[in-house]
């Protein structure tokens, strides 16, 4: 009975990790379709990214892995405002659709692009937290999950007071209840969409960095994370930071409990089973108001 | 003046057009590599293509095949997926009318596009390890690897004799070739008296395997047997079992070790072993001379998978000279069963059904390198 209770915790604990990796991937997804109204599939290159300049930035600047990491993030996140600055912002007038498959097709280009670059051979992110192993209790974290947790944590927590509390925080969200009538009271709506582009692609990037050391990377891993993300966004509504938060926590903790007691096998299954339900049951999702027309 | 020099152009261009039709009758054997180039296989089918490449050659460097005709490879991806395997094969012998295949180094993928390739062209299926790749092949098809049987029945012999386990539990990639894995060693281990604790199985796009570690290690089982075949989920799969707490043995399945798999797992791979029928420290002077111009044309660590596809070339260039021909199937396969073959892997003979038969060598990973052990 012990037993089974320590396992519970383990595997929770396994879940919740993951969950917040799930998190950070899926904020700058909800983010971007919050604020601009942009459904952008290349997201998850930007992951892959992050994770690539950590194992770069360490190999080849001779960084150490948490300034690789940071380097990795803002590095990332410049090209978030290229990426806005020649492609999204162009694009901006165009049609939903002709905006989700042009992303689809610049998603297709920086995996190509980095399998060209970096080459196809999967790569590890080394860190002095990968194996360090924290005991609490029985149940065991090694210190780079830890770390996954905490960053990811205080991310959200300044996140959450950036948009809130300050200026182009007000000014994001103006543009995202009414672009037009924000831009007329004075918002610089270029710079909200270079801002947003920035702190989305720079959100998936620490992501990216912080997942590097636990597992092997190679450049085909940014499709994995944007299907992750876009099951956390559909569980906790399209555009919702909250929803985003607890639907990545809950996605992670199911397939972790899903894994455990029935089979790994059928953890990918249950991921999009709970997205089929939730589009049943909730088409907005758990947080998602219901779009006004 | 003038019209000499038009002259000399138009001898010139005489000449040129008649080297022209002279190399447009030798025109290539053109052979089909159809391997994992994207997703996590990726790594894995970019060495397979390269060992093909760097034997192709050492062929044409030799003279070709069949008085002169160079060897060429076209390329297709399978992204490790069956579907995608099906629907390459399809183009490589509808669309560019090639004259052989090479495929199958994943299971899932070999069993569905040998039935797109029945009585219709001559394929070697490679790394491959699932019997009925070739137990339900078809006249025109070998594959060169050991089968997972023929594998498990002398690794469980080495893990019963060597290993002194009381138990032990699997992680297993859920496919074919996995699940055949599990059921063949829980039957040979079961026999020798090992205690299977548990299985669990992962799919082919996870990256995370901590919820089955975790699950594995409460059983605490003497050792977990890993089948993980491509790189890029081995490594983690080996660094996640030491960071999830197992401190037992761990056993790596047969014929999936590489270089680049023992560098990235670091020391969660350290005294680890395994079978292979790349014995890393043989002298055959064929594979010298393939592990020198691998080393001269790539930046890769010469491997088994990069071997195979090596093997797969050589034993289809000197059967093209055997047999005389390329596109008489029947010939070429007759050929290819009728003889044993002087491969960088050593001897190799192909039974009736086209399963060849080779050596397979215990291999551990000392201090970083893969070595032989006997």
């Amino acid at each position: 009975m012990e037993m089974e209770l320590v396992l519970l915790t383990q595997q929770i604990m396994n879940g919740l990790v993951n969950g917040m990796t799930y998190v950070l991937i899926a904020t700058g997804l909800t983010l971007v379709f919050g604020v601009l109204h942009i459904i952008n599939f290349a997201h998850g290159e930007f992951y892959m990214l992050g994770a690539f300049f950590t194992f770069f930035a360490a190999k080849l600047l001779g960084l150490d892995y948490i300034s690789a990491g940071i380097v990795a993030t803002l590095g990332v996140a410049v090209l978030g405002i290229l990426a806005n600055r020649f492609f999204f912002w162009p694009l901006r007038k165009e049609h939903e659709f002709t905006v989700l498959l042009s992303s689809l097709g610049l998603a297709l280009l920086l995996t190509n692009g980095g399998e060209l670059i970096f080459g196809a051979d999967p790569k590890y992110v080394a860190s002095p937290f990968a194996d360090g192993i924290v005991p609490l209790g029985p149940v065991i974290v090694t210190q780079q999950r830890m770390l996954i947790f905490a960053v990811g944590a205080l991310v959200l927590v300044l996140l959450y007071l950036f948009i809130q509390k300050t200026r182009m925080g007000k000014m994001m969200r103006a543009t995202a209840q009414n672009p037009e009538g924000a831009a007329l009271t004075g918002v610089d709506i270029r710079r909200v969409y270079t801002v947003t582009f920035m702190v989305a692609c720079g959100l998936a990037a620490l992501a990216g960095a912080l997942v590097g050391p636990t597992a092997m990377i190679f450049p085909t891993v940014g499709t994995w994370a944007v299907l992750k993300g876009f099951i956390v966004v559909v569980l906790g509504g399209l555009g919702s930071i909250p929803g985003a938060l607890i639907g990545g926590l809950i996605l992670g903790v199911v397939e972790a409990l899903a894994g455990g007691y029935i089979s790994m096998g059928f953890a990918q299954a249950i991921g999009f089973s709970i997205i089929i339900v939730v589009l049943l049951w909730r088409p907005n999702g758990l947080f998602g108001a219901a779009r006004r027309a | 003046m003038r019209l000499q020099s038009i002259l000399a152009a138009t001898t010139a261009a005489f000449i040129a057009a008649g080297t022209m039709a002279v190399q447009a009758q030798e025109e290539p054997v053109r052979i089909a590599a159809i391997a994992p180039l994207s997703g996590p296989g990726a790594f894995d089918g970019q060495l397979a293509v390269e060992g093909m490449e760097a034997m192709v050659a050492i062929v044409n460097e030799n003279g070709g095949v069949l008085d002169g005709r160079m060897l060429e490879l076209v390329t297709y991806d399978d992204k490790g997926s069956p579907e995608e395997g099906v629907s390459a094969a399809k183009r490589a012998i509808e669309q560019d009318d090639v004259d052989v295949i090479v495929g199958g180094w994943f299971s899932s993928v070999a069993l569905t596009m040998k039935e797109v390739t029945r009585d219709r062209i001559l394929t070697i299926m490679t790394t491959s390890q699932h019997p009925d790749t070739t137990r339900e092949g078809h006249d025109w098809l070998f594959r060169l690897n050991a089968t997972s049987t023929m594998m498990s029945g002398a690794y469980s012999q080495f893990i019963c004799d060597r290993m002194d386990l009381e138990s032990i539990a699997f992680i297993t990639i859920n496919d074919d070739y996995g699940r055949l894995e599990v059921e063949n060693y829980e039957k040979l281990l079961s026999e020798c008296g090992i205690e299977v604790l548990g299985n669990e199985y992962y799919n082919k796009d996870d990256a995370d395997f901590t919820t089955a570690l975790t699950k594995l290690r409460a059983a605490n089982p003497d050792a977990i047997y890993v089948s993980a075949i491509n790189t890029a989920q081995g490594a983690t799969i080996y660094r996640q079992i030491r960071q999830v707490g197992y401190r037992g043995t761990t056993i790596a399945s047969a014929g999936n070790m590489n270089p680049k798999l023992v560098e990235l797992s670091g020391p969660a791979l350290e005294g680890v072993y395994s079978v292979s029928l790349f014995a890393p420290d043989s002298q055959d002077p064929e594979l010298l001379a393939w592990v020198a111009k691998y080393e001269e044309m790539f930046d890769n660590e010469p491997s088994f998978i990069g071997s195979i596809g090596a093997q797969s070339i050589e034993v289809l260039a000197e059967a093209i000279d055997a047999a005389g021909t390329v596109r008489d199937y029947g010939e070429l396969a007759e050929t290819i069963r009728g003889n044993e073959w002087d491969t960088l892997l050593g001897n190799v003979t192909f039974d009736d059904i086209g399963q060849a038969e080779q050596n397979i060598y215990l291999i551990q990973i000392q201090d970083g390198k893969i070595a032989s052990v006997n």
